[in-house]
């Protein structure tokens, strides 16, 4: 049947379309993003060679740390936190009863299907200095001395973009863990009860642990998913007060396009690719590197 | 303690649908309750907001690109990618495992560190301002994952079938269209769903390739649309959110479980 079936053109036609559309529009810009870091670029034609320059003027520039720094704040603030809760809305969910659970299950989601357009602008009402959701919440209870002008101060502006990235995500890892959860054989944890065992020490000795090929599944999802964050800010603050709010992508975004200088914007992609692959190879190599079978 | 923890998920359950209600309430205020009342119930129904907003918001133009480009990127992905897929899976080919570990690399980087070379490109093929100009990069990032779910489903199946079809004479088109898509079939919706998810709301890409407003997704030609009228009539905004919203939020209450099933499928396959 073989020989039949893998003719060396039937695997042309079945191969080739795919491979060539990956490669063209996946891989292959990846050179031209080289090559233009490397020289400088006003979007239509190189305008010489400048060698590393790109990189060392990326390294200059203060904007460039702030990205950095806001970037993996986000990060920070999905994995650190965004993932253990959702942890613990999964665990807690698995013992609630049918219905709630079901409510909760349908509404958990409902904000990961929402665009980020529509989501970002909700939370800008919310944020909105004089009649928006929270300070009038604060202003409420008699703490009026805590509201701020959430999206366009220093200091509250990233927190406050963070908890938007993390109210939209968090149902959605929740499921993926529940998910996980129900695929573990009841008997082990009623072999554990048996042996009176708490709630707690079930988690943490017997879920937790054999949900690790989930767990590094989310991680490696919400951590690439955080490391381009970008629509969130273009929407809520685009990148401002000044330069306070911007992300890596952001910056890379402004740089190019909003300055023109697509050799200096690319430098900063480059460098983040290298960034990515290192992460996603320190997650690969460090997180659950023993498989259990159960 | 029981009521305790129950209140606990109700309202943790309300806090994620809290915006839905937010957004339904806002879009039939009219201007100045929108300030007085901002979060309450409305207190007279006021239907103006949509008409105005269909009036200064080309809903049904974006909507139509929206569909063409999450349409469209599912089409190809899903035809390419299965054949692809079926081609790893079956076919002797000496390149089976280095195809399948080079499309996997697909999966490390976001489309978005790319998107500077991605536009030139676009330019180059004389591609912006076209449909295409984003339905084949959406479906070129989304055919690592598609691949890597198909070829493991397909590998599970047992090869009596496509011998059964050898002996009757069929050749490996008419095998793999007529027998093993349809066997296929609960990984090809699950795909559907999760492309249709990530197309419909992509937003990086877009934002900058589709700079033509006829063009424009509901992502972005929403934001287009709040930078025009500013933030000074909400209760419009509330309605052009609530429209732009209403095909997933419709999609969603019909195929709940379908989509639960398709995002969670990812985590177990692994």
């Amino acid at each position: 049947m073989n020989k039949y079936f893998s003719t060396k053109m039937s695997i042309f036609v079945f191969a080739a379309p795919a491979l060539l559309l990956f490669t063209v529009f996946c891989v292959y810009p990846l050179l031209p993003e080289i090559w233009m870091s490397l020289h400088k670029h006003d979007g239509f034609r190189s305008l010489g060679f400048v060698g590393l320059d790109n990189y060392a003027d990326a390294f200059n520039n203060s904007s460039f740390w702030t990205a950095h720094r806001n970037t993996y704040l986000i990060v920070g603030i999905s994995v650190l936190l965004g993932l253990p809760l959702s942890m613990a809305l999964a665990l807690f969910m698995d013992v609630q009863p049918p219905r709630l659970r079901r409510f909760f299950k349908s509404s958990a989601m409902f904000p990961a299907i929402l665009s980020v357009t529509v989501v970002s602008q909700i939370w800008v009402a919310f944020y909105e200095p004089n009649w928006g959701l929270f300070n009038a919440i604060l202003k409420s209870i008699g703490l009026s001395s805590w509201t701020h002008s959430w999206l366009t101060e220093r200091r509250t502006v990233m927190p406050s973009i963070g908890l938007v990235f993390l109210w939209q995500y968090i149902g959605l890892n929740a499921m993926l863990f529940y998910t996980g959860i129900k695929t573990i054989p009841k008997m082990y944890y009623e072999a554990a009860l048996i042996d009176g065992a708490k709630f707690v020490q079930v988690c943490m000795r017997i879920t937790i642990p054999l949900l690790q090929d989930v767990i590094k599944y989310v991680l490696i999802l919400s951590t690439l998913g955080s490391m381009a964050f970008y629509s969130h800010v273009r929407v809520m603050t685009a990148g401002g007060p000044g330069d306070v709010s911007r992300t890596v992508i952001y910056q890379m975004y402004y740089t190019a396009f909003d300055t023109s200088e697509f050799g200096k914007g690319t430098a900063i992609a480059v460098i983040f690719i290298l960034e990515c692959l290192l992460i996603s190879f320190l997650i690969q190599r460090f997180v659950a590197k023993e498989k259990l079978e159960f | 303690m029981k009521y305790l923890s129950r209140a606990f998920w109700l309202l943790a359950g309300g806090t994620f649908l809290f915006p839905l209600y937010w957004m339904i309430a806002m879009s039939l205020k009219s201007k100045s309750e929108a300030y007085d009342n901002p979060f309450g119930v409305p207190r007279s129904w006021d239907w103006q907001n949509f008409s105005e907003a269909l009036s200064k918001y080309p809903f049904f133009s974006y909507l139509e690109n929206s569909l063409i480009y999450t349409l469209g990127t599912i089409a190809l992905t899903l035809a390419t990618g299965s054949m692809l897929a079926y081609c790893l899976s079956r076919m002797k080919w000496r390149f089976n495992a280095a195809a399948l570990f080079y499309v996997s690399m697909g999966l490390i980087v976001p489309i978005e560190v790319v998107v500077i070379p991605l536009f030139q490109l676009i330019k180059l093929l004389h591609l912006k301002n076209s449909y295409l100009g984003l339905i084949l990069p959406y479906s070129g990032f989304a055919m690592a994952s598609c691949v890597l779910m198909l070829y493991a489903f397909l590998r599970s199946l047992p090869k009596e079938l496509e011998e059964a079809a050898c002996m009757d004479g069929a050749n490996v088109y008419q095998t793999f269209f007529k027998i093993i898509l349809p066997i296929v079939m609960p990984a090809l919706v699950t795909q559907c769903v999760l492309l249709f998810m990530r197309i419909w709301n992509e937003f990086p890409l877009a934002f900058i390739i589709a700079a033509k407003d006829r063009f424009r997704p509901l992502t972005v030609g929403l934001l287009n649309f709040f930078v025009n009228v500013g933030v000074s009539d909400w209760g419009m905004i509330g309605a052009a959110m609530l429209l732009s919203s209403l095909p997933v939020i419709v999609v969603y209450l019909a195929g709940n479980e379908k989509i639960e099933q398709a995002l969670t499928a990812g985590a177990i396959l692994k």
